[in-house]
């Protein structure tokens, strides 16, 4: 008996299209996996049944009765209920009333009934008996907890909704062994009473051992539904990639190999902090080193501690031959570490302010200047620009009169003036437009060639097949994979990304 | 055409006519009141307010809810320690000069290290430092006399000095200068609107953001304690919470003047108008006979107004 099926849903956002042809049918009592790589239109199709999206066109059935969901309150009274990946936990309130918070148990009309409460919550945690870890009570604050307690009370708050259709969105990404096994049994349970359940990972041993169906999306349409017990993981993956993935990277204007051994621009051994762990690279003067894989898999969180905004725990770091303990971004510039972030607005564009005030800081800095003369600045400031091809009418426009595009020019700008020695890019591209991408481009190759150590961390395959030397895979905060030479291919990159580390 | 738009809308270009529409009512309601030596008189209580509310402009400029609230503490605090080093004699106005200074200094300290360091809000931090400094006052004036304005001092303040000028004003003039070069020909004042305008781009563009926002308290602390040395010379003597008043008169003076409560935007030219500006108003009520619980209604009102004018949706987002 079908529980849910949607057919031809689609989804615009503006000019982008979002989902072009979303189609999913979930079954009574089976685990339904939903596949798709970043931007693929996956999530937004689980926006869709969870009620917080409309759709623009397309049918939703539930239990074959033709429905509309209005929002998220109208997709829990119709039966649906939705684990978020972002975490949505009240703090200061204790795990059983999280656990009970979507429908708190009323006496008299407007009392909180306590004793039905503990009750009620008592089930959920009890289905987690001895693997939910020191510390975790009916009582304690969830403020107080470990990330992976606090996803188990998430778990526990969607199971409490007891929806005949149940959505998991990456529910495992915190969990340890015995917490994963716990919960699978779990599933497996709600699976022979008959529930639906849609199932969001990115480890293919989970989906495996799991999963009864899975439905691949790309590039905003469904490609196909396929049994997991007659199909393996390569030809899963292989679908994800589409037609061109076996297809080496264009390797006619990337260099194959730099030679290291020559000259180390940044030496990273053993590096663990918040978000990665036992990370170790080198990268050599010339060379780009790129970082691929999912998002969140620790490539951004171990630029920013490299270039000292993130917390480092143990390892090591060196910059050519000589040890570097990050302290603060003034060190890391002070010691020739340059950083470009995807996030403009938040780390790179000083709002409000003259395009000139955006470029000068690290110039202030690195000649440790104290009177800022716009005349002697103007001087160091437009050729760094105009390198960048960056449009603007005058230097003391407010940055924020430039496109996005322009703007990201100016800041990686501001590193030109005196060149680092070390380039960190955390996903540089973000939301910049094409020609503006080309050009950044062109300029990241060229500060390659006149010998700048370069670590680029991408979003989109494709400026990493087309511009890096090497590709260090990450997967669940640690290199999974290596590619070099001819394994740089979309196959192997998305392999290495969602095969188990 | 828009040009011109945009000229009259400069915060700096409605203070000045506001400034002289003030002049013109007070003259209307009490002949005299626009008179030169009158005017004269005006301007030396605006230099006062104008030195107090630089440091504000500073702290307020620098963003993150910046404010400080301790500045009236400061200022009598500073006059009454002025007051006692000096105690009557011309030869102990640089020993309280440095006294002074000192001790704006070391409260501004304690505000940018409660901040920074303790991660107090500046609200909370300046507003119980006020307090504290208040709790001193009255323990300070209970044990020693509350001491004499030196003559030169005194003479500085309300006698004419060059160009028939009083020296305070001209003091005012060079704390004018003084903020303009900094906060737009040096790397400390580019720094001070980068962490206003945005705190994290600056951090991660090597700006020692906690240093930076000590040293705004440490200043503002110092332009208070300076504000107090001259209010004695004014007074004569110092009484009881000379400097109470400032608290709030500075606040508005900064916002009047265009610097936006939320930070990273304004300067100290449209501050000096708005001093000016606040000191007419004053002047008016008092010729109209209202009294001091009626004018701090006024002025409370006059930020509240201002608020809606310029800082609407912005002042308080975080």
């Amino acid at each position: 008996m079908s529980k849910l099926k949607l057919s031809g849903v689609s989804k615009a956002y503006g000019a982008t299209l979002a989902l072009r042809r979303g189609d999913l049918e979930v079954m009574a009592g089976e685990v339904h996996v939903l596949m798709g790589s970043n931007g693929s239109g996956k999530s937004t199709l689980c926006k869709i049944i969870a009620g917080s999206v409309r759709p623009d066109a397309g049918r939703i059935l539930i239990d074959d009765t033709p429905a509309t969901i209005t929002g998220p309150r109208s997709a829990r009274a119709q039966g649906i209920g939705i684990f978020y990946q972002e975490l949505s936990l009240a703090a200061h309130r204790s795990v059983e009333e999280n656990i009970c918070l979507a429908a708190l148990p009323v006496r008299a009309g407007l009392f909180v009934d306590r004793v039905s409460l503990k009750e009620r919550a008592a089930r959920y945690i009890a289905l987690f008996d001895g693997v939910s870890g020191e510390g975790f009570a009916a009582d304690a604050l969830v403020g107080n907890l470990r990330p992976d307690q606090r996803q188990l009370v998430e778990i526990m708050k969607a199971l409490a909704s007891e929806a005949p259709l149940l959505i998991f969105d990456e529910p495992t990404s915190a969990l340890d062994r015995a917490q994963v096994e716990r919960f699978f049994e779990i599933l497996g349970n709600l699976k022979r009473r008959g529930r639906g359940i849609i199932f969001i990972s990115h480890r293919m041993d989970e989906i495996k051992a799991i999963g009864d169906r899975v439905t691949i999306i790309r590039d905003g349409e469904t490609i196909t539904t396929l049994n997991l017990d007659e199909t393996d993981a390569a030809t899963v993956i292989r679908l994800m990639v589409g037609g061109a993935g076996d297809m080496p990277a264009s390797q006619s204007s990337v260099p194959a190999a730099v030679d290291i051994a020559a000259e180390s621009a940044l030496t990273v051994r053993n590096l663990s902090g918040a978000g990665f762990r036992d990370v170790s690279f080198e990268v050599g003067r010339g060379e780009i080193l790129g970082f691929g894989g999912l998002h969140g898999q620790g490539q951004s969180a171990l630029l920013r501690a490299i270039f000292g905004a993130g917390a480092i725990t143990s390892g090591e770091i060196r910059i050519g031959s000589e040890r570097f303990d990050a302290s603060s971004p003034r060190d890391a510039i002070r010691r020739g570490l340059a950083y470009v972030s995807g996030d403009r607005s938040r780390d790179g564009v000083i709002s409000g302010r003259p395009i000139i005030e955006n470029v000068s800081p690290i110039h202030y800095l690195r000649d440790r200047l104290m009177i800022a003369s716009p005349s002697r600045l103007r001087d160091r400031v437009l050729p760094a620009l105009q390198s960048m091809h960056t449009k603007f009418a005058s230097l003391f426009d407010p940055i924020s009169a430039l496109s996005g595009g322009n703007q990201q020019k100016v800041i990686i700008a501001r590193w030109l003036i005196d060149r680092p020695d070390v380039l960190l890019l955390d996903d540089p591209t973000k939301g910049i437009d094409l020609s503006a991408k080309a050009d950044l481009f062109t300029l990241i190759r060229q500060l390659a060639a006149e010998g700048l150590g370069i670590l680029l961390y991408s979003s989109e395959d494709a400026e990493l097949l087309g511009n890096a030397n090497r590709i260090l895979v990450f997967n669940g905060g640690s290199v999974s994979r290596e590619l070099t030479g001819a394994e740089r291919t979309r196959y192997n990159l998305y392999q290495a990304a969602y095969e188990a580390a | 055409m828009n040009q011109v738009i945009s000229f009259i809308r400069q915060p700096v270009v409605v203070a000045l006519v506001l400034i002289v529409a003030l002049l013109y009512l007070g003259q209307l309601l009490s002949p005299g009141f626009a008179s030169g030596g009158q005017i004269l008189r005006l301007l030396i209580v605006a230099a006062l307010l104008g030195i107090v509310a630089a440091g504000q402009n500073v702290v307020i400029l620098g963003g993150r809810e910046g404010i400080d609230l301790s500045v009236g503490g400061i200022v009598s605090l500073s006059a009454i320690i002025a007051g006692n080093v000096m105690n009557g004699a011309d030869s102990g106005i640089l020993p309280a000069i440095a006294a002074c200074l000192a001790a704006g200094a070391f409260f501004g300290l304690l505000n940018g290290l409660g901040v920074t360091l303790l991660r107090i809000p500046p609200l909370v931090m300046t507003l119980g430092m006020l307090g504290v400094l208040q709790g001193l006052l009255v323990v300070i004036r209970m044990g020693i006399p509350s001491g004499q304005a030196a003559p030169a001092l005194s003479r500085f303040v309300t006698q004419p000095l060059v160009f028939g000028l009083p020296g305070i004003i001209w003091l005012w003039i060079a704390v004018g200068l003084l903020m303009a070069f900094m906060l737009h020909r040096t790397v400390f004042g580019h720094r001070i609107y980068a962490i206003g305008s945005n705190e994290h781009a600056a951090y991660m563009a090597g700006v020692p953001v906690r240093p930076m926002r000590i040293a705004l308290f440490v200043i503002s602390g110092m332009f208070a304690a300076l504000a107090g040395l001259c209010l004695l010379g004014y007074s004569g003597s110092s009484f009881a919470n000379v400097g109470e008043q400032y608290t709030l008169t500075s606040i508005i003076a900064v916002v009047f003047g265009g610097t936006s409560l939320a930070g990273g935007k304004g300067g100290y030219t449209g501050t000096m108008a708005g001093a000016v500006l606040l000191v007419i108003l004053q002047g008016i009520l008092t010729t109209v006979n209202i009294d001091e619980s009626g004018r701090q209604m006024v002025f409370g009102a006059t930020l509240l107004l201002l608020m809606t004018f310029y800082g609407r949706g912005r002042a308080m987002r975080v």
